[in-house]
């Protein structure tokens, strides 16, 4: 008799779900690709201007940025998939809470967290 | 989950009505909460930011031959203050609609609302937080770090949930925690924990003081640990149960598992899931598809708990989970219970989304 409306709302909502959720996939694809292009075309401008400015500083600090971008990446791949899937990068705030919070709820070292945030915010 | 089979009344859908519009509100703030583009910080100290993040999901179940359709939303507000400070909480609001002999469609029960925690954590240092206020009661892993509908590999509670975690899944008190490296290829973590008695339903819980502590392999993705409690009401028992999480690395295997025993039951279950990323055809769909099977057994105790099953049970559990991408996640499983009160199928069904929405500007590292 009485048709139940909230599982009309519940069906409503799904689909509104399924959808914003295909939407932002798909801006992530497109912004990936972009910045793919960007990154090829920043990496043939950028040498010869770093160069001329302090050669010796930007590579040590480069390489040192890389060790930690790759160590974070590691630590993320240890720990980040252990409870749920693990997730895609947020913005670099939305991040920082995050971490903050999988640092008490999931009891991560200092330093597994700082290598992570920063690998999670490059 | 829980169950309830009572009928809607109008208040009850307003409130429900309310909740939904809380939920579309959200949804539509969602774009904010797209990826970080390629723009990093370099900066260790972003400040954070304020968050919503939350998750909804419509799981259907079909017991014993009988439907039960059963929508969830779970909100859960981060708000991070200065360095060392969160405040985190948690509300569920759920629903089970049934048939009903006689009627046509689904019905349910006024919409059941819970704040499952509502807790302040303050980072001392390294080796400790503090948490103060209600709090998921960290015994074994399920209830803490399992629990969401958006995590589970599968939809249905292992039968020894309710073991150790007190009548609301949380404690009313206080809590020291914390993880920290004790040799380069071990880490530590522990929780110490104690809880007052609280009758008011539905924030209720009991008192008792408890520990759990867990060593992590980061090399070999293994953790194992255990957990203990005392109860410090009624028969003053003892509790106990060992967990283990081993993720090997060639493999896109998770193996999570745990034993847990009182004086109202005791039991264990065992959950492997494959993603099968490694299939040499369909790729694209094959590392989004995960396999879980679970099996589990619980032993009835001497005492009684409303919350456990009062006779011995088997359980064998198998499921195929789809990840449409980060947060949305399909799932389907059969299991198929044994116990002296009757052997049942349960068949499940689930679309689960994690959202997560900043309360504020999100980009700048500052
Ligand atoms: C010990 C288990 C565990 C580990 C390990 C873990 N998480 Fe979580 N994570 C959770 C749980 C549980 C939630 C859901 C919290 C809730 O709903 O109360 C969650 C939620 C999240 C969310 C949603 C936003 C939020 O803060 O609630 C993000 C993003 C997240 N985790 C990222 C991570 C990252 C990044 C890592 C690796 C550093 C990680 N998680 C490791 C258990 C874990």
């Amino acid at each position: 008799m009485r048709r139940n409306w909230m599982l009309f709302c519940c069906f409503g909502v799904t689909a509104c779900l399924v959808r914003t959720a295909i939407a932002q996939e798909h801006k992530e694809s497109e912004k990936a690709s972009e910045s793919a292009a960007t990154a090829g075309l920043s990496a043939t401008n950028s040498i010869p201007s770093h160069d001329r400015a302090s050669p010796q500083a930007f590579r040590s600090s480069a390489s040192e940025d890389r060790a930690a971008r790759i160590e974070g990446e590691k630590r993320f791949r240890t720990n980040c998939g252990r409870c749920h899937q693990p997730p895609h990068k947020f913005p670099p705030r939305v991040m920082a809470t995050a971490i903050r919070h999988m640092r008490v709820r999931a009891m991560l070292t200092d330093e597994d967290m700082r290598l992570i945030l920063k690998y999670m915010t490059q | 989950m829980k169950k309830t089979r009572t009928f809607l009344i109008s208040a009850d859908r307003l409130r429900a009505r309310a909740g939904l519009a809380l939920l579309s509100f959200a949804l539509a703030l969602n774009p904010f909460a797209t990826p970080v583009s390629a723009q990093g910080v370099s900066d260790e100290d972003v400040k954070p930011v304020p968050l919503l993040q939350g998750s909804v999901g419509f799981i259907t179940n079909f017991t014993g031959g009988q439907p039960d359709l059963h929508p969830i939303a779970a909100p859960v507000v981060l708000l991070p203050i200065g360095q060392r400070w969160l405040f985190e909480t948690r509300a569920t609001f759920e629903n089970d609609l049934v048939q009903v002999p006689g009627r046509s469609g689904f019905h349910g029960g006024p919409v059941q609302k819970e704040v499952e925690y509502a807790q302040i954590d303050f980072i001392a240092n390294s080796y400790m937080t503090v948490t103060v206020g209600r709090f998921l009661t960290p015994f074994g892993i399920f209830n803490e770090r399992l629990y969401p509908a958006w995590i589970r590999n599968l939809q249905s509670d292992p039968l020894i949930l309710p073991i150790g975690i007190g009548p609301s899944n949380a404690s009313t008190g206080t809590m020291i925690r914390g993880g920290f490296k004790a040799h380069p290829q071990l880490n530590i973590n522990y929780t110490a924990y104690f809880s007052a008695l609280s009758t008011r339903s539905p924030v209720d819980s009991d008192r008792f003081a408890g520990l759990r502590a867990g060593i992590f392999v980061p090399s070999e993705r293994l953790e194992i640990g255990g957990s203990f409690q005392h109860l410090l009401q009624q028969e003053r028992s003892n509790l106990f149960g060992f967990h283990t999480i081993w993720q090997p690395t060639p493999l896109p295997l998770d193996i999570r598992g745990e034993y847990a025993h009182s004086r109202r039951g005791s039991g264990y279950w065992v959950e492997p899931a494959y993603k099968l990323s490694q299939l040499p055809f369909l790729r694209n769909k094959m590392r989004r598809t995960q396999l879980v099977a679970r099996y589990q057994q619980f032993f009835a105790g001497e005492l009684p708990n409303d919350a456990l099953p009062s006779v011995n049970t088997k359980e064998f559990e198998f499921g195929v989970n789809y990840y449409f991408m980060d947060g949305l996640k399909a799932s389907s499983n059969y299991g198929r219970q044994f116990s002296a009160a009757g052997n049942l199928n349960v068949w499940t069904m689930a679309l689960t989304y994690r959202f997560v929405v900043p309360l504020g500007p999100t980009g700048s590292a500052q």
